[in-house]
């Protein structure tokens, strides 16, 4: 566990030097760019607008963080040959794979963090500046405690996908790990689509292929209730539970994959 | 921290000794099963998601920008296939809505079109089938024949003067608003369009003549039966066809059933009492038996059948 | 007990994407290496030494056979306490200094903070690093990353140590700190195995020698033992006039003129070095260095392996 903890924080802290993490920034001047902008541009729709930018930027910008770190950390290393001395120290395969999953995790808290806390500041700032009868008209409060379970299903998901990315690492070259990881991605999302699918091509193999890969693919699409939380729609908890649960197992199958993989790997 | 023991035999200055040596990776034996466990159980659970909140609503993210040419702005370079995209979606919210057990509302329907439409305003498909899945009317589509002439104006504006389109307006004012005169103005400017097929001309002549007959609906869905490029839009031509078919075949058996009353004085209570051995009645082109209405003696197909309900407008009439 | 021990040991990679072929790249290499020996594991380029090294520790899994270090399988954590290694050309992650990624190497071994922090220092001083070590390892020369590989391979004080070419990608002064620092090792009684593709390196640091060809071992034993060719001398002198250098008769093979008066002479094999010597230092020169000039080991290797290889196929 100590060489686990050393790990997390030896690749957090190399995360943090690296720039990946000031993406964060473009980003958040761009939230606060948009809010001006949007109100000057639209009434009323300025809350709503910060909202969806605020947190389709944290989920951008997370998942490029996750795949980049994701595949770097393990795939980077081993092409850049620097895993050989690591590798070479008491540590086991298993616990680098771990390892680096923790920091990684701990760099997306960071990411997603830094993003909510700057959305909540413009929300803030918005409500602060608009009349008590304009923000009478707003579906929600601009400062509202449900964009945290948004936030919240948002670093789940990356943790799915920081998974994968460490996994598919393992065995492919850093640009591939990454293709594979944003293809996982974007099929994810298409995972609704391939269980009804057999609504518009009607029964037979086509449509039993796509019900079985919707099992196993993980549906990314539920993790994003941006649209719920922005118009005040309820998010139940047993959904974040659910959710979260789900997420997680899929996150712990990826990373035992990992291990499993990067544990008898010939290293060449 | 405290200084880590010196390990036996060695010198003091080394690092501490004492973890066990086998991994865990090299018994794969027992990580295998516990992986396959564990996709097993990402899979449940994720079906049980699916189970326990079907009712989330998707349909409120399918419309998150409501405007194609917002979108359009959004998409760069692949506009193409975000409408591809966006066409799946539309063909989904359809077949979703109408397979639905409380027939809906559609009312994403016509967004979607426009968004598609907007993003690639060549989308051929989303124009014609479009137009069809509007007009079509409740519960198999959202009745919007108005929307349907919009959507195929829109695409004459993209393509002027393409024939299909014009062919395709004059259509929705045949079958659906049942303005025959309107409708052979439009096959008339179809036939007159570049590339138009000589059947548009006569097509024309015999809405004027004989707009609204089961013969002359006959021939327009023949028609659409023949150049039909979608398997859909054939399947739909070849179910109105049968459609036209049962009409005649319920006129025949509404003829029986006024012969029988008129030598009884009563309608028929059962299909025995008109047909020799017919316990069940006889099978409409669809396969399934018609209904008699007990009492009254209408003759109709039955709500299972696929091809209820049968047109109420043109065709209707016997010719 | 050896501290090293290589029983059968193989190993083959499969290459090629369609078709898989296996191509052995070590081939059923035994060898021991004694407790505080120094051996030099040498040979030409492609023989196979790294592919040892790396399954020494289990960077690489054998095809078959099996490798001992301090009596246990390589993979074994706890000897891993215990053995120090250098890749061949090491790399490291970009973002951090010398200093920090040894002190999280420390932490790995075990070692507290504070104590990983000495030693990390201890040791960029010993590898004449200490002024750089705050730099990033990104913007380190090859010879800084070199170093910096060298100190990582010693943090944890360690019985054996597993170099692989340590003295590749070095400029003089950092071969001569290298160097003098694997002559300490020997002398703390340290078990090294250190590979390199040139003969002279290991003949001064090395009480054994192995030499590697294709995957199989040539020829292991003491230096003077392996029957290595000598082909000429080096002499290096100072304070000669050209004239004394012209008056060497016949004429020397190449002589090199330093800036400072320092001139090296290459002798070839066939020319006694004694009767010049005498004939220089008669003249007022100092003589700096005379060293015997080896064979290559890729002459060794055409001369012996090939050789016998040619042999055989005369034979069958």
């Amino acid at each position: 566990m100590r060489v686990i903890t050393q790990l997390a924080w030896h690749a957090f802290r190399d995360a943090a030097r690296g720039r990946v993490l000031y993406v964060l920034v473009p980003f958040a001047v761009l939230l606060i760019g948009a809010a001006w902008l949007s109100g000057q541009l639209t009434a009323g729709q300025e809350v709503k607008i910060v909202k969806d930018l605020g947190l389709t930027a944290a989920a951008l910008c997370g998942l490029f963080t996750a795949v980049v770190l994701g595949v770097g950390l393990l795939a980077g290393e081993v092409e850049r040959r620097s895993v050989y001395t690591l590798l070479a120290k008491p540590v086991r395969r298993h616990e680098v794979v771990l390892g680096k999953y923790a920091g990684l995790v701990l760099a997306l808290v960071v990411n997603v963090g830094v993003l909510a806390i700057v959305l909540y500041g413009v929300l803030a700032f918005v409500a602060a500046t608009e009349s008590a009868e304009a923000r009478r008209g707003w579906e929600t409060p601009a400062v509202d405690p449900a964009l945290l379970k948004a936030c919240f299903l948002i670093l789940v998901q990356l943790m799915v996908v920081a998974a994968a990315a460490l996994f598919f690492a393992t065995f492919s070259s850093p640009a591939l790990a990454a293709a594979m990881t944003l293809g996982l991605y974007v099929a994810g999302h298409f995972n609704a689509d391939l269980q009804t699918l057999e609504e518009i091509v009607g029964p037979g193999l086509t449509a039993s292929l796509a019900t079985g890969l919707s099992f196993v693919l993980p549906n990314l699409a539920p993790f994003n209730v941006t649209a719920e939380v922005v118009h005040a729609q309820p998010v139940p908890p047993g959904y974040v539970a659910l959710t979260t649960a789900t997420g997680l197992v899929y996150a712990a199958l990826f990373l035992g994959g990992a291990m499993l993989v990067f544990s008898r790997r010939d290293l060449t | 921290m405290s200084r880590p023991d010196p390990l036996p035999g060695s010198g003091s200055d080394r690092p501490p000794a004492g973890r066990p040596a086998a991994p865990w990776a090299a018994r794969p034996g027992l990580v295998v099963p516990i992986l396959v466990l564990l996709a097993a159980a990402a899979a449940g659970l994720q079906y049980a998601r699916g189970r326990a909140y079907e009712a989330r609503p998707v349909a409120q993210t399918v419309l998150y920008v409501p405007s194609g040419a917002a979108l359009q702005r959004v998409a760069l370079s692949f506009d193409s296939a975000l409408a591809d995209l966006y066409w799946m979606r539309a063909v989904q919210h359809y077949g979703r809505t109408r397979r639905a057990a409380a027939a809906g509302r559609y009312e994403l329907l016509q967004p979607l079109l426009e968004i598609v439409t907007t993003l690639d305003p060549r989308f051929d498909v989303a124009y014609r089938l479009g137009a069809i899945l509007l007009a079509e009317a409740h519960p198999h589509g959202p009745g919007r024949p108005d929307q349907a002439v919009a959507l195929l104006e829109k695409g004459l504006r993209a393509r002027p003067g393409r024939w299909q389109y014009l062919h395709d307006i004059g259509f929705v004012h045949y079958w659906w608003l049942q303005d025959y005169e309107t409708a052979a103005h439009w096959f008339e400017r179809a036939s007159e369009a570049p590339g138009a097929p000589w059947w548009l001309r006569s097509l024309a002549a015999d809405t004027l003549v004989r707009g609204g007959d089961r013969r002359g609906s006959r021939a327009l869905w023949r028609q659409v039966y023949g150049t039909a490029d979608n398997p859909w839009l054939r399947a739909e031509a070849e179910r109105r066809l049968l459609q036209l078919d049962a009409l005649d075949e319920i006129d025949a058996y509404t003829a029986a059933v006024d012969r029988f009353a008129r030598r009884t004085g009563r309608p028929p209570s059962a299909w025995a009492e008109l047909l020799p051995d017919g316990q069940v009645g006889p099978l409409d082109p669809a396969g399934h038996p018609y209904t008699l209405q007990r009492g009254a003696g209408v003759v109709s197909v039955a709500p299972e059948s696929p091809l209820f309900p049968l047109p109420a407008g043109p065709g209707a009439t016997a010719p | 007990m050896a501290a090293v021990r290589l029983l059968a040991l193989t190993k083959d990679f499969d290459i090629g994407f369609w078709r898989r072929r296996p191509v052995a790249a070590l081939q059923g290499v035994t060898l021991d290496v004694a407790p505080g020996e120094v051996l030099g594991y040498l040979g030409p380029n492609g023989a196979g030494k790294t592919t040892t090294m790396k399954l020494l520790v289990q960077l690489l899994f054998p095809t078959s056979g099996s490798v001992e270090v301090l009596g246990r399988p390589a993979g074994d954590v706890a000897v891993r306490r215990r053995v120090g290694f250098l890749p061949e050309a090491p790399a490291f992650g970009d973002n951090l200094s010398a200093e920090e990624l040894l002190i999280h190497y420390g932490r790995l071994f075990g070692f507290a903070a504070p104590d990983a922090r000495r030693r990390a220092a201890r040791l960029l001083d010993r590898v004449g690093l200490d002024a750089e070590r705050r730099r990033p390892l990104r913007r380190c020369s090859r010879g800084m990353r070199q170093r910096v590989g060298v100190a990582q391979a010693l943090l944890n004080d360690p019985e054996v140590v597993l170099l692989d070419e340590p003295l590749a990608g070095l400029d003089a002064l950092g071969r001569r700190a290298v160097r003098s620092l694997l002559l300490s090792l020997r002398e703390e009684g340290r078990t090294v195995l250190l590979s390199s593709h040139i003969l002279s390196d290991a003949e001064a640091l090395c009480s054994r020698i192995a030499i590697l060809a294709r995957g199989r071992l040539a020829a292991a034993g003491r230096l003077a033992d392996l029957g290595l060719e000598v082909r000429g001398w080096e002499l290096v002198v100072a304070g000669v006039t050209p004239a004394q250098v012209a008056a060497i008769e016949p004429a020397p093979e190449r002589v090199t003129r330093a800036d400072d008066g320092r001139c090296v002479i290459a002798l070839p094999r066939s020319r006694p070095p004694e009767p010049i010597l005498a004939e220089l230092i008669r003249g007022g020169a100092r003589i700096l260095a005379l060293a015997p000039q080896h064979e290559t080991l890729e002459e060794f290797f055409v001369r012996t392996v090939a050789g016998r290889e040619a042999e055989r196929e005369a034979a069958g």
